[in-house]
């Protein structure tokens, strides 16, 4: 039995016992042999990684620790004697054909679990076992990882050749599957993943999400009885997050046990089973409703609530007895039934007047926007383009003009037209704005030219045709290209992989020496930003190597080495991307502090509930074009949504609608669909009341 | 974007070059390779050229393509076919202006010396266009098999070739964003001095070893779970059968070719 270090987590009777005979009967059930053992079992395992002995000892290499994700110690950089273990007294067993989802901050230990799951490593005390086998023993983790499939956090690190089915083949390969069957399975799994089609592509052109997919059909190649996977979706877009997710849940269907490593919740809630990780520790563990359903304890392990339980929660005042549930539809039907009781409704909000008042709420007119939204922007041709920050006019961009060699003009001038014709301009006759003073939101699907127009805004690549202006300095304005430097900051994608001194205080300095600013502010700016970013400037903190951070502090240090430079304007590509929800909230306070104060940001994201809640401006992207440029309403709002996505609360009011509740204008973010909830039993209750 | 290496530029085509075995087509292009340096007079220089000629006109591969793999080494042919013409002084005195006195010799040399050159280029880059990156380490693991027994790590070798050749792109668009994010940051890389030069790459470099690092910190690990142990007991995905027909025809060419090299050789 598991020892809960935490009181609280007791009082939930404990889940294991509960759910051991129940889960055994189900899984009897899907794999048929009717075998009461667990598939994996871990008993009192600990586990200190050999790196992270004393508190200012680096580890091996900055890989290490970004890599397993922490060296144990908190945010706050303070050092616990018990914190040197990554794992402190884990008992947890999986069976077969269940799916378990590890949750958990940064530094919790998921990683390493998983980890030792898979024999990759031993734990200092206590026992793993898996299929029989003790992990302990060479032979027996050997036959473990053949039995218990991998996938990791970034598909990059996980190929080793550069053509997709040949990557699939390589477990079995290893594995000694006799020719004809590696081709059987090589292509049971790519159909498996839905990626038949790019069987002979080279990794390198696949975007992300497709990339991650291939190195699950390699995990699946091997043939496991369970599929172990550590944060596979932390580096996707929305897109691919949702092509893995659905995949996890097909296979877990055909009986494969899923051990689901992740930091989004919604993930979770398709799990049998969900544990809770921190410091070390089981902090609790049941169905994803029990788990959820503890909302304090849930945010205090630096967890979050899915969606649709925050919303049951933010209205248990009004509408009590909602069920705290993950699906959309079940809530939405239970709101619908409780803001109208027995018929009770609105004049003219009956039936048939809530579906014309949503057909009305789509093509939401402006005024009403603004009315939702203070801040939002007006029309862009109602703008005085001078006062805009970064103005895109008209511009072209081509990599093949680029830096690729192989496209440059070569044997005459008709070859190289040909050549150019052939490749897609990565922009194409792209104009958009970013008001001063505003959030911008540049968002699109993989390859729609997101990156590419950021490179463009800080001077990094210049248009082939058009003009490119920031802060009113042309871009290809070579004699002002200092002056423009000092106006614009740029945090690149996992910006902790662009530090480089010795010294926090030499990286953040950095960005400010180069501006040859004296030494006094320097000093000045490096405080006031580590400050910004949640970090204390102590002497200890600024004497310390950034390698020797946590993945966390690693990311604000580097934040702080742009925010140094103090630069009216800022542009964020993915500042969210691999963060915890902890991580996330405090990035998304530091870009609200970052915007009080004054700073124009532009901002890439993947996330339209971060559009929702934190932009006044949006921009589309599709295929290196604007497709959509307007206020969070005027583009989610639009029917077909150019958007990649929609905010969960709007979605959540579309499935509102389809139960007769209309709201209007619809709520884009979550307080704006409690309020406007609130306000509508209020009014029902009135109305009620008067008649 | 991801940027691709111009070595291994892999041209996908069905032709009967392509299809060939490529142990078959590497033996027979390091064969013919080493053949060029034998090259030595016009009749010869005929005969090879006809043989990289055959081959381009069977493997559909455009000739801008196959030219610009060539392209860097240009100026280097160019170099020394200069050098052997203003050098060699043998044979009948053509043009004497001043110092420079340019002999017969000199002209055949720089011709022969640089055609054959060009011949072994063409060639090597062939096999390049035609043979996927992943088949020629699979081919050369495959010959080079016997000299396992004699405890050279062929396997591992051949493996950590294709793992090199899959990591150019990730690293160089690595280093691309590192650049940007540090250009950004107002890294001067346009300094004068040697010194300074070295010193603003290091904010480059620093990243770009720590990243090299990762990447062969997560890629080690998720090898040791896809339960990769080394060589031993290893099968293989792709099966290489020769074909008497295809491939027989291939050697038999190269074979003639070499009886025909020598004969011209010792005739002249």
């Amino acid at each position: 039995m598991p020892s809960f270090p935490h009181s609280t987590a007791h009082t939930d009777a404990s889940p294991v016992s509960d759910r051991g005979p129940a889960l055994r009967a189900r899984t009897s059930r899907l794999s048929g042999d009717g075998a009461g053992a667990p598939l994996i079992s871990l008993r009192d395992v600990h586990f200190a990684y050999p790196g992270a002995v004393a508190p200012d000892a680096a580890p091996a290499s900055p890989a290490a620790s970004q890599a397993s994700g922490f060296v144990a110690r908190d945010d706050t950089g303070t050092d616990h004697n018990d914190g040197l273990e990554a794992l402190r007294g884990i008992t947890l067993d999986i069976w077969p054909g269940e799916h378990v989802c590890i949750l958990g901050g940064n530094g919790s230990g998921k990683s390493t679990l998983v980890q030792l799951m898979n024999a990759l490593l031993t734990p200092t005390s206590g026992t793993v076992e898996a299929f029989g086998y003790n992990a302990a023993d060479p032979e027996g983790a050997a036959q473990i990882r053949r039995r218990a499939a991998m996938v990791f956090q970034h598909p990059d690190d996980q190929m080793v050749t550069s053509i997709v089915a040949d990557d699939v083949a390589f477990g079995p390969e290893n594995l000694g599957i006799p020719q004809p069957e590696i081709v059987q399975r090589v292509d049971a799994a790519l159909a498996a993943v839905d990626m038949t089609e790019l069987a002979q592509a080279d990794p390198a052109d696949l975007s992300g999400g497709q990339r991650q997919r291939v190195a699950i059909a390699g995990a699946l190649a091997m043939q496991p009885k369970a599929l172990l996977l550590d944060e596979p979706s932390a580096m996707l877009d929305a897109q691919g997050h949702r092509a893995v997710q659905r995949i996890v849940e097909r296979l877990n269907r055909r009986g494969i046990a899923i051990v689901h490593v992740t930091h989004f919740m919604d993930d979770a809630l398709a799990a049998d089973r969900v544990v809770v990780l921190e410091r070390g520790r089981i902090a609790l563990e049941g169905t994803p409703d029990d788990v959820f359903a503890r909302r304090d304890l849930v945010r205090s392990l630096g967890l979050e609530q899915p969606f649709t339980l925050q919303l049951a929660d933010r209205l248990a005042t009004h509408l009590p007895g909602l069920p705290l549930t993950g699906k959309t539809d079940a809530l939405a039907e239970a709101i619908a039934r409780a803001v109208f009781p027995q018929g009770a409704s609105l004049p003219g909000t009956a039936d048939r007047g809530a579906r014309s008042a949503r057909a009305e709420a789509m093509s939401s007119d402006d005024s009403s926007a603004r009315a939702a939204h203070p801040n939002a922007s007006a029309p862009k041709t109602a703008r005085d383009r001078q006062d805009d920050a970064i103005v895109f006019d008209h511009v072209s961009f081509s990599y093949a003009d680029d830096a690729n060699p192989r496209k440059r003009r070569l044997f005459g001038r008709k070859r190289s037209q040909h050549g150019v014709r052939h490749v897609p301009l990565a922009l194409d006759d792209v104009c958009l704005t970013v008001p001063r003073g505003s959030l911008t939101a540049l968002i699109g699907c993989t390859g729609s030219g997101k990156s590419t127009s950021v490179e463009l805004a800080c001077a990094l690549k210049l248009p082939r045709s058009g003009h490119v202006v920031v802060g009113g300095v042309d871009t290809s304005d070579l004699e002002r290209r200092h002056e423009l430097r000092s106006q614009i900051g740029y945090v690149s994608q996992l910006p902790e992989r662009q530090l480089f001194a010795e010294t926090v205080l030499d990286d953040v300095a950095f960005g400010p020496r180069n501006l040859h600013l004296d030494s006094a502010e320097v000093d000045r700016r490096v405080h006031d930003a580590l400050t910004a970013v949640g970090l204390d400037p102590t002497p200890a903190l600024l004497g310390r190597s950034p390698f020797a951070l946590s993945g966390g502090q690693q990311r604000s240090v580097a934040i702080a080495g742009v925010l140094a430079m103090q630069t009216p304007m800022l542009v964020l590509d993915e500042p969210m991307a691999g963060l915890d929800p902890a991580g996330r909230a405090r990035m998304r306070s530091l870009i609200q502090t970052l915007r009080a104060s004054g700073v124009t940001l532009l901002m890439v994201t993947h996330s339209m509930d971060d559009v929702a809640e934190l932009a006044d401006h949006v921009v589309v992207l599709d295929h290196g074009k604007v497709v959509a440029e307007g206020s969070p309403r005027q583009v989610f709002e639009q029917t077909p949504c150019p958007a990649p996505g929609l905010p969960a609360p709007l979605a959540f009011t579309r499935a509102l609608a389809a139960h007769g509740v209309a709201l209007h204008p619809a709520p884009l973010t979550l307080d704006d669909l409690v309020t406007a909830l609130t306000n509508l039993c209020k009014e029902v209750f009135d109305h009620g009341a008067t008649r | 974007m991801a940027l691709r290496v111009s070595i291994g530029q892999y041209y996908s085509a069905t032709s009967p070059i392509h299809s060939l075995d490529p142990r078959v087509k590497l033996v027979l292009t390091v064969v013919f390779m080493v053949s060029c340096f034998f090259v030595g007079n016009l009749p010869t220089l005929v005969l090879a050229g006809a043989i990289v000629g055959l081959a381009i006109a069977l493997a559909h591969v455009p000739l801008g393509r196959l030219l610009a793999q060539i392209r860097p080494i240009v100026l280097f042919l160019v170099v020394t076919s200069v050098i052997n013409l203003f050098f060699v002084q043998t044979g009948d005195l053509l043009v004497a202006v001043g110092p420079i006195r340019i002999f017969t010799g000199g002209v055949e040399a720089a011709l022969l010396y640089t055609l054959r050159f060009f011949l072994l280029l063409l060639a090597g880059s062939l096999l390049m266009l035609t043979t996927q990156p992943v088949a020629l380490t699979d081919g050369a693991e495959k010959l080079l098999a016997p000299l396992e027994r004699l405890g050279a790590p062929v396997s591992q070798v051949t493996l950590i070739l294709s793992i090199a050749l899959r990591f150019v792109p990730t690293l160089s668009q690595e280093a691309k964003n590192i650049v940007a994010a540090q250009t950004a940051r107002g890294a001067d890389l346009e300094n004068k001095g040697a010194l300074a030069y070295v010193r603003a790459c290091v904010p480059l470099l620093v990243p770009l070893f720590a990243s090299a690092l990762r990447h062969a910190e997560n890629l080690g690990r998720a090898m040791d779970a896809r339960c990769y142990t080394g060589g031993e007991g290893r099968t293989h995905y792709h099966v290489m059968r020769l074909d008497a027909r295809h491939d027989g025809l291939a050697i038999g060419v190269m074979a003639l070719y070499l009886v025909a090299l020598i004969a011209l050789t010792i005739l002249s």
